[in-house]
């Protein structure tokens, strides 16, 4: 997944740039004790075993091989997702830099998509699914493997985003087509998390989070309704619902055209003209980010005064 | 070799490969100036030849792989653009004393914690590629030969034996620095001389220079 120079424009990599220098900034304030003398060895050495691990290639079906993105297994490992950040943006500067693996000019958009995306989507569905679950160590491999293998699949969506919006390629072909293969690989993503956190909980349960941890309670409802409106809206069926079926077979769908007053909406049939998939995502992002203004600005109209 | 200092060194190979990575796609020309740049830069270096190009060619294959698809006009300057970047960066890594990256590392205009982080993974790296070769050994030893060797290498259990292998190691080799006056940063002084400036602000303006131009031609 890693975009080398010369995929995404000039405007794409400066925005996606700032937006990751402003991530690792935050990160590296957040992660003051990572920087201990307990921690420093397990961020260095995670982030090493991250970047050899992303070295190997595992096959998947049709011709097309992928790697371990890791930022799930290292925001576990390392107990927090700010961590994790700065040990995926580590791995993937030392790849460009040295390696030529992944462009100097797309560093910006890979750590969005890796260190950000990757490691918190990673974190917080860990985190939401051990809520609904358990917080016991026993099911935190499946739990990861879940994460992980997500991760990737929201991961490469942003990378395709950015791809279209840089004009590099079509909204139509290369969503579906990185959502595809990224789906076998986060399958293999997944099994190679879920393995090695079963082999830490077993040798090195102290690694890993304690059973205590607990996540902020609106943490869970926020990041559930970004990943429905975003991500599991594109796979959303496109045949009509019950009353627009009844009416298409009976024949009074026509009614539908001849109304007297047309009103042009913005995000008519949840998408955005000429974005095609990612118009629904957008659409379902901004539908929700509505809903819960005109919901949360209702809520303060009418709460009483001393609530 | 070039009688540099070590952070001048870094700094000079980043400006160049950032040079050189930015530039306009298809601008050749601009391409071979900077081509030219990083040879004589090799040149002086005095870089193993045999090293170089066994390295080059390694990461080459790779880069070809994901290059090629792009089509032979596209992919031609996205290699040749690489090869500069690897070039020049390869030079700097091989002609590099032992165990001195963090010195030149330390005067980059970077956050201490993302300088501590990048200093102990190249460390770790070491470590871990030790390991590896040591659980291979002990694994022939115990007789698991034959073709279906990577299976056990590829298993759960020894990645995560490798992993804790390592962390237990690289956690004696922290202390170890802790103890001889690591405190985040090397206890070394790593800051650029007045002349060293000016030369990197002019390598700065230069490359600045030449790049900006590639894009109204």
């Amino acid at each position: 997944m890693h975009i080398p120079d010369g995929f995404i424009s000039l405007p794409v990599a400066g925005v996606t740039g700032l937006i990751s220098v402003a991530a690792l900034g935050i990160a590296l304030k957040k992660s003051q004790d990572a920087f201990g003398v307990k921690r420093a060895p397990i961020l260095g050495l995670t982030t090493a075993f991250v970047f050899a691990a992303q070295m190997i290639n595992f096959p998947v079906a049709g011709g097309v091989s992928g790697h371990l993105l890791g930022g799930t297994l290292a925001a576990i490992i390392l107990g927090s997702p700010w961590a994790g950040t700065i040990c995926i943006a580590t791995v993937l500067i030392i790849q460009a830099v040295l390696f030529a693996d992944g462009g100097i000019t797309a560093l910006g958009s890979n750590i969005l998509n890796m260190g950000v995306i990757g490691v918190w989507v990673g974190w917080g569905l860990t985190k939401i699914l051990q809520q609904i679950f358990s917080t016991s160590r026993v099911r935190l491999p499946i739990i990861a493997g879940i994460a992980g293998a997500f991760s990737v699949i929201v991961a490469s969506i942003a990378c395709g985003i950015e791809l279209v919006v840089s004009g590099t390629a079509i909204a139509n072909l290369v969503l579906p087509a990185m959502t595809g293969v990224h789906i076998l690989i986060g399958v293999g993503e997944g099994l190679i998390t879920g393995s090695v956190i079963t082999y830490l909980a077993n040798v090195r349960p102290d690694l890993l989070p304690g059973e205590e941890h607990k996540t902020r309670s609106w943490l869970i409802p926020v990041i559930a309704v970004l990943l429905i409106a975003s991500v599991l809206s594109l796979f959303a069926s496109a045949f009509p619902d019950g009353l627009e079926k009844v009416a298409e077979d009976i024949g009074f769908i026509k009614l539908a055209e001849n109304v007297r007053v047309s009103i042009p909406t913005p995000l008519a049939d949840y998408g955005i003209e000429g974005l095609g998939q990612i118009g629904t995502s957008i659409a379902g992002l901004l539908g929700s980010g509505v809903c819960f203004a005109v919901a949360f600005g209702i809520a303060q109209l009418v709460k009483p005064k001393d609530a | 070799m070039l009688n540099l200092s070590l952070p001048l060194r870094l700094q000079l190979c980043l400006v160049l490969v950032i040079g050189t990575a930015f530039l306009e796609k298809g601008a050749w020309i601009y391409l071979v100036i900077y081509g030219i740049i990083a040879l004589v830069w090799s040149f002086f270096q005095r870089v193993p030849l045999r090293r170089l190009t066994g390295l080059l060619g390694t990461e080459l294959i790779f880069l070809l792989f994901m290059a090629l698809p792009l089509g032979w006009e596209k992919a031609s300057f996205l290699l040749a653009r690489s090869l500069i970047c690897l070039l020049t960066m390869n030079s700097f890594l091989l002609t590099l004393p032992p165990h001195s990256f963090g010195i030149a590392l330390k005067s980059l205009p970077l956050p201490q914690g993302l300088k501590e982080n990048l200093l102990l993974t190249g460390q770790y790296l070491e470590i871990l590629l030790d390991e590896v070769k040591r659980m291979q050994r002990g694994a022939q030893l115990r007789g698991v030969n034959g073709k279906a060797v990577w299976l056990r290498y590829a298993s759960a259990a020894m990645i995560g034996s490798l992993y804790i292998r390592s962390l237990e190691r690289s956690e004696r080799v922290y202390a170890a620095m802790v103890a001889r006056g690591y405190r985040g940063q090397l206890p070394q002084d790593s800051t650029l001389t007045r002349k060293e400036l000016i030369l990197i602000i002019t390598a700065i303006a230069a490359a600045t220079m030449i790049t900006a131009t590639s894009y109204f031609t």
